[in-house]
């Protein structure tokens, strides 16, 4: 048996319970504008579209628009070291949590990383091109076993968070929630969770999805009937970064106060009645009136449900809220990442306006599984 | 905010060795190993063809509300497994209804079982040719969300973690602070995987899964074999149970996550050892407080070496005893942990050790007395359930004897 | 009895398989350079470079060889004794 030296253990009790108070204090995004926040916040505000037409050939794909991250090239982004094997979702996610760190120190406030720091990343399916590809080895290989074992990882949908863990020394919590196009929000509770209870001191948040023949398939045949007008399929990563309000660092601006967020299923067939609910509920819950809500998004699923969504924000908060901060018309349906751009998409407008600070923002998003969510926001402009 | 303390009233399980909870602790107890030929898919031309699968599952028994041809095997199971634990808390579902609640399941390939059929059919017919029921089945939410329509719970807040194998557990803390804190009256949390052919290939080619059993800490393991299963725990206020007079299985009394941030698929020692650290500080208990661990224990050299090793860092040289129930139930995945929590609870509301089976001898360089090959009695107070994943994610619960005095 | 005959037209393959799993041009392979001391593999590339010769091959390397498949020449050594599949 080899000796192993005892360590002294840690078992002190945790530092005392924080309050629920959770802000943004940064956010990046790789997207269809390019690298970075300032490419998003210039894209968004000159509302500039970006469908082009996907090369066939590298994309077996029978779209004929698509709203691709320009020069994609992982290798070329992210350096050779430790890339070879990264599939398109991972190199999204990677460095879209590389953005923010290095604007973070561009801005001279720099996020600390390694234990104190979590990472909570949304999807659905994980990388629908690299499941595909590996299950297609199997059943193409001259031995069934004949597949990539180096790309195993790829096929989990932990393997963007993981990467992200490696490539940036984060060793707190890391968590990949999956939950369809409102994932984000969800992502965003879990993480609230997370500080409230004292499992970390920073969380960065955000959902990817990636652009891929693959996806581009299940997705015309998971569509309703309903459907026929849609969006082209758009692909990136959008992260936030989130802090518990009392223990910010004294020199960061918060952007936006996390005041409730509502997650429900429609479980008797109304899901515009369940979206309504939501709304209703998140907005008691935050203590906001319609009145007070600045911007208002909507998650932009095709379709009835979709229509529905966008009719009640305008209901509610009035068309100029529930159109301010347009986002999937702009960049495409980016499903899985599409809270998190809504997200990105409110701060960057919310910033354009010094008007927004102190009013409150909502972002919703309902998918075809029923799964609704209502997040609510405080626009702080970069107050404390 | 105020912590309240949370305990376990219900356990729903699909496992190898057996499904619902009375079954389950009977394998447990005996030392049951579900090993057998591979009945899901077609393994011909695959070196090794064992695997743990779930028998006797009939869907129609648990899912009356869902066309089946809309949920897949995974979704099928936690529907099946959250019906159980319901079941097993003497639970009114209306009751349930008007609470807050929250419904996480944890799970490594979602429908992989699903996408692996569409492949195989995508190659005959091509990708247009797919039929859209299928399609539909993917997403990976839907295993929680299956559950919250067919149990028709509007106040229930469905989440997926899709955090590989250790994702049982990290479901399981999900809950665990939503309860601890208020945010929900109760939680339905586990972990749900179905036996796929892509992650089988995958663990083959990894030269990973064994000729015949798998052996956790035997001198002569050769690796895992990967299984099925899905294991759903309520969890609910302590306060709660005892104003509807339920019985209780054990006190949930923390957890810790960490991420090794090291290697893909090489477990890191060090940080496999603070998180173990981590959920004993988080649930106030000294190690030395500890009587057993529930390892992830897959029998791989790797692993085995590892894991024991990071025990001792923690335990010191003389480590509480620490078995493998993967020996008996197989690597089921997301399930994993959650199954491994649910026989914890077993293990400490009954007073015995389940064992490590299919046992010969224990290599000297694991070091840890793994309860060979038959349970015994033990009066367990605290039990610590590890659950480690590829991209380093690791997660370890912490479940101790419910005691009336706050311990 | 061994498949595989060693000669030069299967050392450029087997060459091209491990520089490619190494991320490396293939010139900069040398024979003897340790994968793991002078080029970084890690186990996930071992079992790479081992499956990639299986399939290119058509033989079978049982999971054992993994240790001795330290170098360029180590790895032909290998392959020099596989059976085919």
């Amino acid at each position: 048996m080899t000796p192993v030296p005892t360590k002294e253990v840690t078992t002190e009790p945790r530092p005392p319970a924080r309050t629920d108070r959770a802000v943004i204090t940064a956010w990046s995004a790789v997207s269809p504008y390019g690298m970075g926040r300032a490419a998003y916040a210039e894209g968004i505000t000159g509302r500039r579209p970006t469908e082009s037409v996907p090369d066939p050939a590298a994309w077996q794909t029978p779209d004929a628009a698509a709203c691709l991250v320009p020069g994609f090239d992982i290798r070329q982004i992210l350096g050779r070291a430790g890339t070879r094997t990264m599939d398109r979702a991972m190199g999204l996610a990677v460095t879209a949590v590389r953005e923010l760190f290095e604007e973070a120190e561009a801005d001279e406030r720099p996020v600390t990383r390694g234990a104190g720091t979590a990472l909570v990343l949304g999807t659905t399916l994980g990388s629908a091109a690299s499941q595909q590809n590996f299950s297609r080895a199997s059943y193409l290989g001259e031995k069934p076993y004949d597949v990539p074992a180096q790309l195993m990882p790829n096929t989990l949908m932990n393997s963007p968070a993981g990467a992200s863990a490696i490539r940036f020394g984060l060793k707190g919590p890391n968590t990949t929630v999956a939950g369809g196009r409102p994932t984000a929000l969800l992502a965003l509770a879990y993480a609230r969770r997370l500080l409230a209870a004292g499992r970390a001191e920073r969380a960065l948040v955000g959902a990817v999805e990636e652009y891929s023949g693959a996806r581009s398939w299940l997705e015309r045949h998971s569509r309703g009937a309903d459907e026929e007008q849609t969006a082209p399929l758009g692909e990136g990563c959008a992260v936030l970064l989130i802090e518990p309000a009392d223990t910010l660092p004294e020199d960061r601006p918060a952007l936006a106060e996390l005041l409730a967020i509502d997650v429900r299923v429609d479980v008797r067939g109304d899901l515009p009645g369940t979206l309504r609910e939501s709304v209703r509920h998140a907005l008691a819950e935050s203590g906001v009136d319609p009145a007070e809500v600045w911007a208002a998004s909507g998650g932009g699923l095709s379709g009835d449900a979709g229509d529905h969504e966008q009719a009640l924000l305008t209901e509610l908060f009035g068309h100029e809220a529930a159109t301010r901060a347009a986002c999937h018309e702009l960049i495409g349906d980016t499903a899985s990442a599409q809270a998190a751009f809504q997200l990105a998409a409110v701060l960057v407008t919310a910033g354009a306006d010094p008007a927004s600070a102190g009013r409150a923002a909502v972002i919703t998003s309902v998918d075809r599984e029923g799964l609704v969510a209502c997040g609510v926001l405080r626009l702080l402009g970069g107050a404390r | 905010m105020t912590a309240q303390r949370v305990v376990l009233t219900g356990l729903g399980v699909l496992s190898s060795i057996g499904n619902g909870v009375t079954e389950f602790t009977r394998g447990l107890r005996e030392g049951r190993c579900g090993a057998g030929e591979i009945t899901l898919f077609d393994a011909t031309g695959f070196r090794r063809q064992l695997a743990h699968e779930v028998k006797d599952f009939e869907p129609a028994q648990w899912i009356r509300h869902t066309p089946l041809e809309e949920l897949g095997r995974a979704s099928q199971f936690s529907v099946a497994a959250t019906r159980l634990a319901v079941q097993d808390a003497g639970l009114d579902l209306e009751e349930l209804r008007g609470r807050r609640g929250l419904v996480t399941i944890g799970t490594t390939d979602g429908e992989a079982r699903e996408l692996d059929q569409l492949v195989e059919s995508e190659l005959a017919v091509g990708m247009a040719g797919l039929d859209p029921t299928a399609v539909r089945r993917l997403p990976a939410h839907r295993l929680a969300l299956a559950v919250v329509r067919e149990l028709r719970l509007p106040q229930a807040v469905p989440s997926v973690l899709g955090t590989a194998c250790a994702a049982g557990n990290y479901a399981i803390g999900d809950g665990f602070d939503a309860v601890r804190f208020g945010e929900a009256d109760y939680a339905l949390v586990g972990g749900s995987d179905a036996l796929a052919r892509r992650t089988f290939a995958g663990f083959s080619r990894l030269g990973l899964v064994a000729s015949d059993r798998c052996r956790p800490f035997d001198a002569e393991r050769e690796g895992l074999l990967t299984a099925e299963g899905a294991g759903v725990l309520l969890l609910e206020t302590l306060e709660s149970a005892r104003a509807r007079g339920a019985r209780i299985y054990a006190e949930l009394l923390g957890y810790g996550l960490n991420c090794d941030a090291h290697h893909p698929t090489a477990p890191d020692q060090e940080s496999v050892a603070r998180c173990m650290g981590l959920a004993l500080a988080d649930a106030g208990i000294k190690p030395e407080e500890v009587d057993l661990v529930s390892a992830h224990g897959t029998g791989t050299k790797t692993n085995d070496i590892t894991e024991t090793r990071a025990i001792r860092e923690l335990f010191g040289d003389r480590p509480p005893r620490t078995v493998a129930l993967k020996s008996m139930l197989g690597h089921s995945m997301g399930a994993a942990s959650a199954l491994g929590a649910a026989a914890s609870a077993v293990a400490l509301a009954h007073g015995f050790i389940p064992p490590t089976v299919n046992h010969r001898s224990t290599d000297p360089e694991c070091g840890i007395d793994c309860v060979p090959n038959h349970a015994v009695p033990a009066p367990l107070r605290i039990v610590v359930n590890n659950g480690l994943a590829f991209g380093g994610n690791n997660a370890s619960v912490v479940l101790g004897r419910y005691e009336e005095d706050q311990r | 009895m061994s498949a595989i005959t060693i000669d030069a037209a299967t050392e450029a393959k087997v060459r091209d398989i491990l520089a490619n799993s190494l991320d490396l041009d293939s010139e900069e392979l040398t024979r003897t350079g340790l994968f793991v001391d002078e080029y970084g593999a890690d186990s996930l590339c071992a079992i790479e470079m081992l499956s990639a010769i299986e399939v290119a091959f058509g033989v079978t390397i049982e999971q054992d060889e993994l240790e001795n498949m330290v170098h360029f020449e180590a790895v032909l050594e290998v392959l020099s004794r596989a059976e085919s599949r």
